[in-house]
């Protein structure tokens, strides 16, 4: 039986027939596939492939601080939970909280735990929204537009896409509790790397007397909370959003443009972590200069 | 021919799972733009889904044409079907081992020809108070001139290379050496060596092995990079 030869590896040729009708799912009473389908990439990723060939090397050398033999056990501050422990066993485990928590030593350095990027997230308030929710609308598209995610976008069941942001304690004169005020999307793998992309090349560039992204004077307390989460965030102004392609093309489809805040979440954690953060958001150029 | 069979069968999922785009939103009905998306689109799906995927529904015939035009020049003004470049670059075909354009993906790494026909590393000697990676990075320009834009990325060493242990005419040994490398990148310009350099060529991991000595690539094969 001669094997017929496929006209292209990258085309489509003809559905197979459907013998049999697929089951309808309940839940959304469409068809279900017989097997689970997970997507993947769909193209190769430029930066995510810069920092494997490049960054995390770099970082890892930047980084590096040496340390002679193992490192001595922690000082036991308190009774430790032992999840063993019949008292123990379904009890709450509260987290070490007072000022120890900024004193956390990072992990040892190894080839292993270089500084990486984990995901990324752009958040938009929009004050408008409190007084009409309809006006969130413009606020969601942007950021669907920005990003591309929506809720399990391509089979993927991980992703939330945009997701409202509702306020969380009442404030007098300003905000409600429950009410939706804003909206938020977390970008990981490829569409993370896509999106650091646009906003280095198109954006950064074109924003007026942008210098770059300003560092906390060398004061600053290098224990809080914040600075040893390994987070870097920054904020951009209303007028930056339409140079983001995405949004130039029909910037008119928008009520207003919004501003928005951008969280680089990375593992780096303990002393220093927020410097081995920015160093890794660096590596992806965008810039950093101290307070003048 | 793997890779573009697997990301084109991904994006075929892809597109077959994702959720509907809102046309309403983002488009004024019957504008450029809405006729240009569509026909992108359409292309698109055609090509994921086969040639007989999706149909036309204009209830206007003569203005969806005209529209059609339209959006067509539009994208010829805007320059729509510029080519990608190749990911093969002339210098890998010509085998042009000085051209830093090969090989478009990996990391490449200098090696210099020295006096005795031994492929190795720029290196030079520290001298007394200076830091070791100062002396790298005068030791990198003493050799392959200055017509380069480099960086010496850390302050700490990546590696050291102890040479075999030689004896002296007498009979006792040398005093140890021990040279350590610093990593660089090169920003711009082009290596043009030193005199006493007979030649040079920019080499992947790989590459590198069939050039060295078995002593040396054994010192230095765990600090170059895989990719």
């Amino acid at each position: 039986m001669p094997v017929g030869r496929a006209v292209s590896v990258v085309r489509f040729g003809r559905p197979p027939a459907i013998r049999k009708p697929l089951p309808i799912s309940p839940k959304t009473r469409l068809p279900q596939p017989p097997v689970k389908i997970v997507t993947r990439e769909i193209a190769p990723c430029r930066l995510e492939d810069h920092y494997y060939s490049t960054l995390q090397d770099d970082l890892m050398y930047l980084t590096y601080t040496h340390e002679l033999g193992p490192r001595p056990p922690p000082r036991q501050i308190r009774l430790t939970y032992d999840p063993n422990n019949p008292y123990s066993k379904y009890r709450y485990n509260p987290p070490v909280g007072g000022s120890q928590l900024g004193r956390k030593s990072p992990p040892p350095c190894t080839a292993e735990n270089v500084v990486q990027l984990e995901k990324v997230q752009i958040h938009i308030m929009n004050k408008e929204a409190i007084a009409n929710r309809s006006q969130l609308l413009g606020t969601i598209m942007a950021l669907r537009s920005l990003t591309g995610e929506t809720e399990k976008g391509g089979g993927q069941h991980a992703i939330d896409g945009v997701q409202v942001v509702r306020g969380k304690k009442q404030v007098g004169g300003w905000i409600r509790k429950g009410i939706p005020v804003g909206a938020k999307v977390t970008l990981k793998g490829p569409a993370m790397y896509d999106f650091i992309g646009s906003l280095v090349e198109f954006v950064l560039p074109r924003i007026r007397e942008f210098q770059g992204v300003e560092l906390p004077p060398p004061s600053a307390n290098t224990e809080t909370p914040a600075a040893v989460s390994g987070v870097v965030s920054f904020g951009l102004p209303p007028s930056a959003m339409a140079f983001f392609p995405q949004i130039e093309v029909n910037q008119d489809a928008y009520p207003k443009m919004y501003g928005m805040h951008i969280h680089f979440v990375t593992n780096a954690t303990g002393v220093g972590a927020q410097d081995r953060a920015r160093a890794l958001v660096s590596g992806f150029q965008i810039p950093f200069v101290r307070k003048s | 021919m793997f890779e573009r069979a697997y990301y084109s069968y991904q994006a075929r999922l892809r597109r077959a799972l994702s959720n509907p785009f809102p046309y309403d939103f983002y488009f004024k009905q019957g504008s450029i733009l809405e006729t240009r998306f569509n026909m992108e689109e359409q292309k698109r799906e055609r090509r994921a889904f086969g040639p007989t995927f999706g149909k036309e529904d204009d209830f206007d015939k003569e203005r969806a044409a005209a529209n059609r035009a339209a959006a067509q020049q539009l994208a010829e003004q805007e320059g729509e079907s510029e080519e990608m470049m190749p990911r093969v670059h002339p210098s890998d075909e010509a085998r042009d081992y000085k051209s830093l354009d090969r090989k478009g993906k990996r990391n490449l790494y200098l090696l210099l020809k020295d006096a005795n026909d031994a492929w190795r590393f720029p290196q030079g000697s520290v001298e007394k108070g200076e830091l070791l990676h100062q002396a790298a990075q005068r030791d990198m320009y003493a050799e392959c001139g200055e017509h380069m834009d480099a960086w010496i990325v850390s302050r700490n060493p990546i590696g050291h290379y102890k040479p075999p242990m030689t004896l002296s005419p007498k009979g006792s040994p040398f005093p140890e050496q021990v040279t350590f490398f610093f990593k660089a990148h090169i920003m711009q310009g082009q290596c043009r060596p030193a005199d006493n350099v007979k030649d040079f060529a920019w080499l992947t991991k790989q590459e590198i092995e069939s050039y060295v000595d078995k002593h040396y690539w054994d010192g230095i094969k765990d600090i170059l990079s895989d990719h």
